[in-house]
């Protein structure tokens, strides 16, 4: 795998944050 | 702002300084997506290989001089370039906290 400047990508959307990563702990 | 952005600039970390992922942010894998997560309570940031790459060699032990010869001997890469990749990339999530140093 080559070297590429990591990126961030922002989900922005709380409902859909909360749908897929329920609070766990 | 939405969607992928590079990361912020922001002020340079120190190679002696120790990052870690602070109580309560997690590196998570979806498996309905197949990608890499960076989780804190109601936010999430999608990662891509390299970013995914940078945080698992964040254990807290290591600091980022460390972090970045890693990289650079995992990757075959410049360590400078590294450092100035890996660099960007963590004082972009130290700014939002979801990255603390020691």
């Amino acid at each position: 795998m080559a070297w590429t400047a990591p990126m961030i990508d922002e989900v922005t959307c709380g409902m859909e944050v909360n749908m897929y990563f329920p609070a766990e702990d | 702002m939405t969607g992928a952005a590079p990361a912020a600039e922001a002020p340079p970390i120190d190679g002696s300084a120790r990052p870690f992922l602070p109580r309560g942010v997690r590196l998570k894998f979806c498996e309905v997506r197949k990608s890499w997560f960076l989780l804190a309570p109601e936010r999430a940031l999608k990662l891509d290989q390299t970013g995914v790459a940078v945080l698992q060699a964040v254990d807290g032990e290591r600091d980022f001089d460390a972090i970045t010869a890693h990289l650079a001997a995992a990757f075959n890469a410049p360590h400078d370039r590294i450092a100035a990749d890996a660099g960007r990339f963590l004082a972009a999530l130290i700014a939002r906290r979801m990255v603390e140093t020691a």
